[in-house]
């Protein structure tokens, strides 16, 4: 490894006033196109384009790069204090970003979301620079059987992220999986349950499946409630900067969560196919799985903040390299990027590897600064947003309801959705009154379409014996071994609920 | 009491749930062996937990029959309050667009649903104009929906 070559790199980046000022633009430019739903980062590549357009390549990469990786830090901010996510991986943050507003610590978790996204940014840089060399294998042991375990895998998830009822957890997780078989079926072409709408040959899409199953019946039970979204609790709020710092701080203290799903989502990012959706629900998932208290999760857990915004950043420098190296891009946002920098001059492909190390190297580190910049720049402003959960609710809904529409719209263009909206918006205001879990559905409706394909492609392959792979193999004893704990640790933690409640 | 415990909201979510399964279950019979292996792997089991629910709710139900109060009242109310307005969105969009109908509804929904001032509601209906008009269709020239029924006005 050439270290020389690294930091001059580096150098590329900090030590030029003109680049360090493109990635000053990039950055809030970013992170407004992630808050805003329906945006998101590909939309914002796609506007950027003519701006670049001329630019010196590398200044053009700096600029486009610095501000695709922070679009999920600004994402993060209406999913926890209205429950409409920024973009699509940012759904995972509702779950306990929410009942964090509701309780009054929208500071805290903003400041979370804020300090997980730039850790998770910069140690998924890191963590690309330490397996450069090996990355060719780890892509390339990759293939169906693996995939489909490891959506096995977080398909598990369902059971661990079902609350008291796992009846009604499984019930809505299998909901989100049939609901994900509504498309033009892969393997023969066929039309299932799409009533020949066009707009459901893609498969419903999931900004507006989350749209509907989280904002409007939050909504809804805010106008039913009345008040603000967090409620009475204006005397506990952490809404200024200490509730910021404090999230911040949260981040640190527990580091080994941080390290542990920052690496998850840099790997789950690296592998093509599998989309930065996935990287966040499978690092929530192991967030409950490894805690100790794992009913928490749900009600406001400031662990549940940190995973999935650690793996939403710092993925997005995983997908990088099989863009640069292979051309192959990592996620959707990746393959636009990766059409963007070949119009800039850069041609992506494994000869990159031998005449272009100084690229990769200044795209990694500007990945990990314009993380840094979004952190210390947002930090201005986190508590005028804490502010908002304290806004009569009355003021909020009509904004948020057209808001919810907007990204509905937006995501496909297709009028259509804003009927799927309405529909799963009511279905799901009727699955909050009466305690259905509904986190499963998201991980249902992301995780069956790769599911169902690389089973089949697994199938065709190497038939059965497709379980018998030394990748498999491991997934399976992953997927056995982090079950076996997780049902180990509910049932200590029963056993200990019912010593204390017989001492008492 | 007990024909009553059938209609409650738990029961009646259980029982569309098990409606879903059911229809995509039956419906992926008609599909081609591999394009129905997983809908049917889903929806088998799907079907038999959402009646184990329906059961569930059932039991429940009749046992919590007798709390009915005034509150929940007013609670059902609010809801159809909430209810009426989501539709009002829904319709008011679809028909008219985002340019024309949410400013509308926007000042509606505080004027109207939640008796603000008649600033507040201009305002609010304003800023939705600016946002929606110049922000997305002029500065950023996104074509938002412009509505079934100026579509074919238009046509």
């Amino acid at each position: 490894m050439d270290i020389g070559g690294i930091f001059a790199s580096l150098m590329n980046v900090i030590g030029s006033p003109y680049h360090m000022l493109l990635l000053l633009i990039a950055v809030p430019a970013g992170m407004f196109f992630g808050a805003i739903p329906g945006l998101g980062g590909k939309l914002g590549i796609v506007l950027a384009i003519p701006f670049v357009f001329g630019m010196e390549p590398l200044a053009g990469a700096i600029f486009l790069i610095s501000m695709h990786s922070v679009v999920h830090t600004g994402g993060a901010i209406p999913s926890i204090l209205f429950g409409v996510p920024g973009t699509g991986p940012d759904a995972a943050t509702i779950v306990d970003g929410l009942p964090m507003t509701r309780k009054g610590e929208a500071g805290r978790a903003i400041g979370a979301a804020l300090g997980a996204s730039g850790v998770g940014g910069v140690i998924g840089g890191l963590f690309l620079l330490a397996i450069l060399p090996l990355l060719r294998p780890v892509v390339l042991a990759f293939g169906p059987a693996e995939f489909f375990l490891l959506a096995l895998f977080g398909i598990t998830f369902i059971a661990m992220l079902s609350g008291d009822s796992l009846n009604k957890g499984l019930l809505v997780g299998l909901f989100g999986l049939m609901l994900a078989f509504v498309n033009l079926d892969p393997q023969t072409g066929t039309q299932r349950y799409t009533f020949d709408q066009l707009f459901l040959w893609d498969g419903i899409d999931i900004i507006t499946a989350v749209l509907g199953i989280f904002a409007i019946p939050e909504m809804i039970a805010l106008g039913i409630a009345g008040g603000s979204m967090a409620g009475d609790k204006r005397q506990s709020a952490s809404y200024g900067r200490s509730g910021v710092l404090e999230g911040i701080g949260d981040v640190f203290r527990h580091w080994g969560l941080t390290i542990r799903t920052s690496i998850i989502g840099a790997f789950i990012g690296m592998i093509p196919g599998l989309g930065g959706d996935a990287a966040s629900w499978i690092c929530y998932g192991h967030a409950v799985q490894s805690s100790k208290t794992p009913e928490r999760f749900g009600k406001g857990a400031i662990e549940g903040v940190i995973a999935p915004e650690t793996a939403n950043n710092s993925k997005e420098g995983g997908s990088l390299l099989p863009t640069l190296f292979f051309g192959v891009p990592g996620s959707s946002g990746m393959a636009i990027l990766l059409g963007a920098f070949v119009m800039l001059g850069i041609q992506p492909g494994p000869g990159l590897a031998l005449t272009g190390m100084d690229i990769v190297w200044t795209l990694i580190w500007a990945l990990m600064i314009a993380n840094v910049v979004a952190v210390i720049m947002f930090f201005a402003v986190a508590p005028v947003f804490g502010y908002l959960s304290y806004v009569r609710g009355g003021l909020l809904i009509p904004f948020v309801f057209t808001l919810t529409y907007l990204g509905s719209y937006l995501s496909h263009r297709a009028w259509e959705n804003l009927v799927l909206l309405t529909v799963l918006g009511i279905l799901g205001y009727f699955m909050k009154k009466h305690d259905w879990p509904r986190p499963p559905f998201v991980i249902g409706l992301i995780l069956g379409p790769i599911v169902e394909d690389s089973f089949h492609k697994a199938m065709a392959l190497w038939g059965p014996r497709f379980l018998l792979r030394p990748g498999a193999l491991f997934m399976i004893a992953l997927i056995v071994v982090s079950f076996g704990i997780y049902v180990w640790r509910m049932r200590s933690n029963k056993n200990k609920t019912g010593q204390r409640q017989h001492a008492n | 009491m007990q024909t009553k415990a059938l209609f409650t909201g738990p029961v009646l979510t259980a029982v569309a749930m098990l409606a879903i399964f059911l229809t995509m279950s039956l419906m992926a019979l008609g599909f081609p062996e591999k394009a129905r292996l997983m809908p049917l792997m889903v929806g088998i089991p799907g079907s038999v937990l959402a009646l184990l629910q329906v059961l569930a709710e059932l039991r429940t139900s009749i046992d919590d029959a007798m709390e009915t109060d005034a509150q929940q009242s007013a609670a059902h109310w609010n809801e159809r309050h909430m209810f009426t307005w989501l539709l009002l969105f829904f319709f008011g969009i679809l028909g008219f667009g985002f340019i024309y109908a949410a400013p509308l509804l926007v000042f509606g929904f505080l004027y109207v649903g939640k008796k603000e001032t008649i600033k507040v509601g201009a305002f609010g209906a304003a800023g939705t104009w600016v946002v929606l008009y110049g922000l997305f269709e002029q500065a950023f020239e996104i074509p938002l929906f412009t509505g079934l029924v100026i579509e074919w006005l238009l046509n």
